[in-house]
């Protein structure tokens, strides 16, 4: 068996005396779609804090392509090909859309002018070309989002982690999103998205899924599967007692 | 526009450089004054306008080239201009490890800590007994006004250029995305630490180079002259008025606020600070990013109207 992408084998971590994460394990391979699903509080966003290396765990172990990356500076793991988007868009306000993405390209461009070129494509790919000098401040949420994803994949990554990306977006929007990171796929990027419900994207779009509720991951496989685990049904229909552990 | 624009900066450059032959002293060293502000405004506006961190703190860096240049020129009889140059690396050279530490504290505790650190600078340095301590350092005649001027003249040319470097480069645009969200910069690939330590240190270099200036100016300094938080508030206040994270800012900022000092100083004497303050706060609120965003966005609303 080869070694996959991504693999997070038994990641803790607590804040205060809650714990966040518990001896959470997943894997990711070249390519492939895994839906991270849960309800509001499981611990996905804090799952890619530790991914991207904004968070260090307490325990456990996050190995990139091979290579243990717990420890590295955000910018090295950028680099190294995982790329993230925020739930909470949090665009560069002050600066133009097309320099948004260039920060990202800069990691393979030598030069300014080449990654705002680089960024210039990237920003026609995801349909914002025609706001490509405006500051990113006058986007609307539904574009940030946009530039959220334009920001990842100018870094050229082998995996993107998509924190809520159909949050906030009206079920056209979500299909068009849908198509896109089905897209990516077929072009060998794989991904990780986390989504709170819209169950119908996440049939249609995943290859695999992990199921976290409470820090805790309480179900894995393929979606014909996850719809029918008793664990699953559980945690969304108790919810209330299941948030926050 | 753009013609008419190098032909006036040209005209500038030539008057600022024959200004020395023409004026008198009460003149040149206003002009001088004038000039050491807006350089100092252009070292705080690579770390605090561009990078996005608050210093109330740069004028350590000053102090430091002032008493490294006058040590090398009392003690050991260094010609002005390397000594100079030296106080300005050395500043440049502590800002490495001083930025290691202070950069990881951020917003107010950023501002905050280097208030503190550069009042520890200046306790340090005036225990050295080499520097005459509190009781100051008396620097050989060697240099004069004109001298000082052209120094000054010379490293506020180098500011103006590294910032214009600065706001084209790749380096400006991961200090733009940092301040904006140093976050989201580290997993856009920008390596944050390494960025902030380089702004940090260029917004050192640049006071450091001055100091040695300011040392030859007063011919005698002592820790109040030098570690001076009235010239750090006023090249702060420049910067601010004239437009944070602008290449043109701290220069606007800085003509506009000596000219209005000026006339009113000279008009109404006993109140004249009361005035220019009020003045300030009312041009702060009228433009709240500063006067060059302002200009900016009335031609930019013109372009597309």
């Amino acid at each position: 068996m080869t070694e996959p992408l991504l693999a997070v084998d038994g990641v803790s971590i607590a804040f205060g005396g809650v714990q966040a994460l518990s001896e959470v394990s997943l894997e990711v391979r070249d390519g492939e779609i895994l839906a991270l699903i849960g309800p509001n509080g499981a611990g996905k966003t804090t799952l890619f804090n530790v991914i991207s290396g904004v968070l260090r765990p307490d325990a456990g172990d996050v190995r990139f392509a091979g290579r243990s990356i717990v420890g590295w500076a955000p910018h090295r793991i950028a680099r190294a090909g995982v790329a993230r988007t925020y739930q909470i868009v949090r665009p560069f306000g002050r600066l133009s859309v097309v320099d948004n993405v260039a920060v990202g390209a800069l990691v393979h461009a030598r030069t300014i002018e080449r990654a705002r070129n680089d960024a210039r494509d990237v920003v026609g790919f995801v349909g914002l070309g025609a706001y490509a000098d405006r500051p990113a401040s006058s986007l609307t949420l539904t574009q940030r989002k946009r530039l959220e994803v334009a920001r990842a994949l100018a870094l050229r990554p082998k995996l993107l982690l998509l924190d809520e990306v159909m949050a906030g977006l009206t079920p056209t929007e979500m299909d068009g999103m849908a198509e896109f990171v089905l897209h990516l796929s077929e072009r060998g990027i794989a991904a990780v998205a986390g989504i709170e419900h819209v169950m119908r994207l996440v049939m249609r779009i995943s290859h695999r899924i992990v199921v976290l509720d409470a820090g805790r991951r309480i179900a894995e496989g393929d979606p014909a599967a996850i719809l029918t685990d008793p664990a699953v049904i559980e945690a969304y229909l108790g919810a209330p007692l299941g948030i926050g552990g | 526009m753009k013609r008419a624009a190098a032909v006036l900066a040209a005209l500038v450059i030539v008057v600022l450089i024959l200004a020395p032959l023409r004026l008198n002293g009460y003149a040149i060293n206003l002009l001088y004054i004038t000039l050491l502000s807006i350089g100092l405004a252009y070292g705080w506006n690579i770390i605090s306008g561009y990078a996005g961190y608050f210093s109330f703190g740069q004028i350590a860096f000053f102090g430091v080239g002032a008493y490294a240049t006058g040590l090398l020129v009392a003690d050991l009889h260094w010609f002005w201009m390397p000594a100079a140059f030296a106080g300005g690396v050395l500043a440049c050279a502590l800002a490495i490890p001083l930025g290691y530490v202070m950069l990881r504290l951020r917003g107010p505790f950023f501002a905050m800590g280097m208030f503190g650190m550069a009042q520890m600078v200046r306790v340090l340095v005036t225990a050295i007994p080499a520097t005459g301590s509190g009781s100051g350092l008396f620097l050989p005649p060697g240099s004069g006004i004109t001298e000082v001027y052209y120094w000054t003249l010379a490293i506020c040319a180098g500011a103006i250029a590294l910032t214009i470097w600065i706001d084209r480069s790749a380096f400006g645009l991961r200090l733009q995305a940092l301040r904006e969200d140093e976050q989201v910069a580290g997993t856009l690939g920008v390596d944050t630490t390494r960025a902030k330590i380089t702004a940090f240190a260029l917004s050192a270099l640049i006071p450091g180079l001055l100091g040695g200036g300011y040392a030859l100016f007063l011919t005698y300094i002592e820790p109040d002259a030098v570690f001076s938080s009235r010239l750090d508030l006023q090249s702060i206040v420049m910067a601010i008025l004239g437009g944070l994270g602008t290449v043109w800012g701290p220069l606007i900022g800085g003509l506009v606020m000596t000219q209005i000092s000026e006339a009113l100083w000279a008009r109404f004497p006993q109140i004249y600070l009361m005035i220019f303050g009020g003045l300030l706060v009312a041009l702060l609120i009228a433009l709240p990013r500063g006067i060059v965003p302002a200009i900016a966005d009335r031609f930019a609303a013109r372009r597309n109207a």
